[in-house]
């Protein structure tokens, strides 16, 4: 309860310290704030209680995920550098403050108990992001994106709320408890046919949010055009929020119906994974290709929640672990590369922007190469064993044909992934030494070296979860 | 359950066969003698100009953001003031009072904290368009044109 409080306040005090703080002093601020509103988190460690009203449960589940949420603001706040030299239009405050008040929306979404409190969570952390995509103003792609996410975010909206409506009608209730109880008590004969209705609707308006297959369109588009930054916090926080919504709908409220939707979250599963890999492995520009590689993230994690074993809610958390931190990594360097190329050459964010930036910048390659070696899954690195634990457990429930696609899968992934690691080490390129922030080293090497401990001693986590 | 929704279908019914008992009822009994003057659209008693789809300026738009604000803040205040003045909840509970008067409280006080932004940020000043005036200088002496008129 605490860090949804917090989190609250810390946002409307950013705002007014905007007036007098320099930036650089900005963000360190919201650093504090967020380790602040981490610390209340963990602090309610063990503690399982309801609150406002019983809409709201924290549990260590709902504790691990806002973790993991809260973490990755923490990494974007810290690559965020004061947003750089431009003084005039950009608002390091504001830009802050939403980032804070996105983070509430995300904490409420890992933590509902009703649905409305899913749909409140889902539209801050959503308009949020619509802001943010299009905070690059005098940039008419950002602009774009802005435009393109919201329509097609406030319909995917109607169609969750359309689901919560339909659910309401055929359980009576807003409550997961209600909707079990009164599940659970009625014959399943007599249940009326629009529920499942709802529960596919509601389903439909969660995928979208986590930009699988066939509602995945504006991600590559979207992705693109919102400032590196924002698509770093959009990539992380939203997929893992996302995540834990639709753990919480699909296997724990509506795991009794397995068999009402797991054919359709099956199909979209294959589609995701198909998608996302195929294009992926076509893109020229290396933000694009990171945008359809959370695409197909986005498929491997759904394998779990479709296989719906004990393990999954821990399964969930480690991959979206292991996807936040490599994910953060590989952007925040193209980031600084695509500053440092802007205006050197036509396109800074292909990959062959990237060509020959280990020659003078070693750190920064290395981390980009720990961060893509974990995207694709290479053994030693925390995605191998993400990957590992979603594929045990679709081997578990006897699932050998989604297996089966996923692995050839990331075999594609391996190819699209290696291209970045080939122009940064083999091809031959131009690129002097780029200075980095203090902070955003900082948060560069702790998030590489995660990568790689969660990869060498997975069980260090996997005994917490 | 859905039985109550029974009130909803009946007062669509009812709204909708009114307006149209009524409207039928009037195209009886009022005299119907159109012209121009009165066909034309009626704008404040001004002559109507142009189109009416034109483009807002966008300095509106800040306006119409705050306004909605406390347009929300009016609609939560009005039931809230039900609620909160009824004899039956307060003798309920001791703290009832208090604890509804003080939510209110942080409602207004982060929209205020809101306004307060907008303010120092200065989005409540017009801006007024720079208009340049026209250095064109005519030959024809502004005598000529009072002689005129």
């Amino acid at each position: 309860m605490t860090p949804v409080i917090a989190l609250s306040l810390f946002g409307i005090i950013n705002l007014f310290l905007g007036f007098t703080f320099k930036r650089q002093s900005l963000q360190v601020v919201t650093l504090l704030f967020i380790i602040c509103s981490m610390a209340l988190t963990a602090m309610d460690w063990n503690h399982e209680y309801l609150w406002f009203g019983d809409m709201m449960k924290t549990n260590n589940l709902s504790i691990n995920f806002s973790l993991i949420i809260q973490l990755a603001g923490l990494l974007v706040v810290a690559f965020s550098n004061g947003f750089g030299k431009d003084e005039v239009y950009t608002q390091p405050a504001e830009y802050y403050a939403i980032l804070l008040f996105s983070l509430v929306g995300a904490l409420l979404m890992v933590s509902f108990q009703n649905l409305i409190m899913l749909f409140v969570g889902l539209e801050i952390l959503s308009v949020a992001m619509y802001v943010l995509t299009g905070s690059d103003k005098r940039n008419l792609r950002s602009n774009e994106a802005a435009l393109k996410y919201f329509l097609m975010g406030s319909f995917a909206t109607g169609f969750l709320l359309f689901g919560i409506a339909l659910v309401y009608g055929s359980t009576r209730s807003l409550y997961i408890s209600g909707i079990l109880y009164n599940l659970s008590h009625t014959a399943p004969e007599s249940l009326p046919s629009f529920l499942y209705a709802g529960i596919i609707l509601m389903g439909i308006g969660l995928l979208f949010k986590i930009s699988a297959a066939p509602f995945h369109f504006w991600t590559p588009d979207v992705y693109e055009g919102a400032p590196t930054i924002f698509t770093m916090f959009m990539s992380t926080v939203v997929k893992t929020a996302g995540f834990a919504a639709i753990y919480h709908i699909l296997d724990v409220t509506f795991g009794g119906f397995q068999k009402n939707w797991i054919i359709t979250v099956y199909f979209i599963t294959i589609i995701t994974l198909i998608l996302g890999n195929i294009s992926a492995a076509y893109q020229q520009s290396a933000k694009r290709m990171l945008a359809f590689s959370s695409i197909s993230h986005a498929g491997y994690m759904l394998l779990t929640v479709c296989a719906n074993q004990p393990s999954t809610s821990s399964n969930i958390l480690y991959y979206s672990l292991a996807y936040t931190l490599a994910t953060a990594v590989s952007f925040a360097v193209l980031m600084v590369v695509a500053e440092y190329q802007t205006g050197r050459t036509e396109k800074p964010e292909n990959f062959d922007a990237l060509n020959g930036l280990a020659k003078n910048n070693p750190s920064l390659a290395f981390a980009f190469t720990v961060a893509l070696l974990s995207l694709a899954g290479i053994p030693l690195t925390a995605g191998f064993w993400g990957k590992f634990f979603v594929f045990t457990d679709m081997f578990n429930k006897n699932l050998t044909y989604p297996i089966i696609i996923a692995v050839l899968m990331s075999a594609v992934g391996i190819y699209y992934y290696f291209k970045g690691i080939i122009s940064v080490y083999f091809n031959s390129g131009e690129i002097e030494k780029i200075e980095t922030s203090f902070l955003f080293k900082i948060a560069l090497w702790s998030a590489c070296i995660g990568t790689l401990v969660l990869g060498i001693y997975p069980t260090l986590l996997k005994s917490i979860f | 359950m859905i039985e109550s929704f029974g009130y909803v279908l009946a007062f669509l019914v009812a709204g909708t066969g009114f307006m149209a008992l009524v409207l039928t009822l009037a195209r009886f009994i009022r005299p119907n003698r159109p012209n121009d003057e009165k066909l034309s659209t009626y704008e404040s008693g001004e002559a109507p100009v142009g189109n009416a789809n034109v483009r807002f300026n966008p300095r509106f738009y800040l306006y119409a953001l705050l306004f909605v604000l406390f347009e929300i803040e009016l609609i939560l205040l009005f039931p809230w003031a039900v609620v909160f003045g009824d004899k039956q909840l307060a003798a309920a509970s001791e703290n009832w009072k208090h604890f509804a008067l003080f939510e209110m409280l942080i409602f207004i006080g982060i929209l205020g904290l809101g306004l307060a932004y907008a303010w120092v940020k200065g989005y409540l000043e017009w801006e007024k368009p720079n208009i340049q005036a026209e250095d064109f200088k005519s030959p024809v002496p502004p005598k000529a044109y009072e002689k005129f008129n």
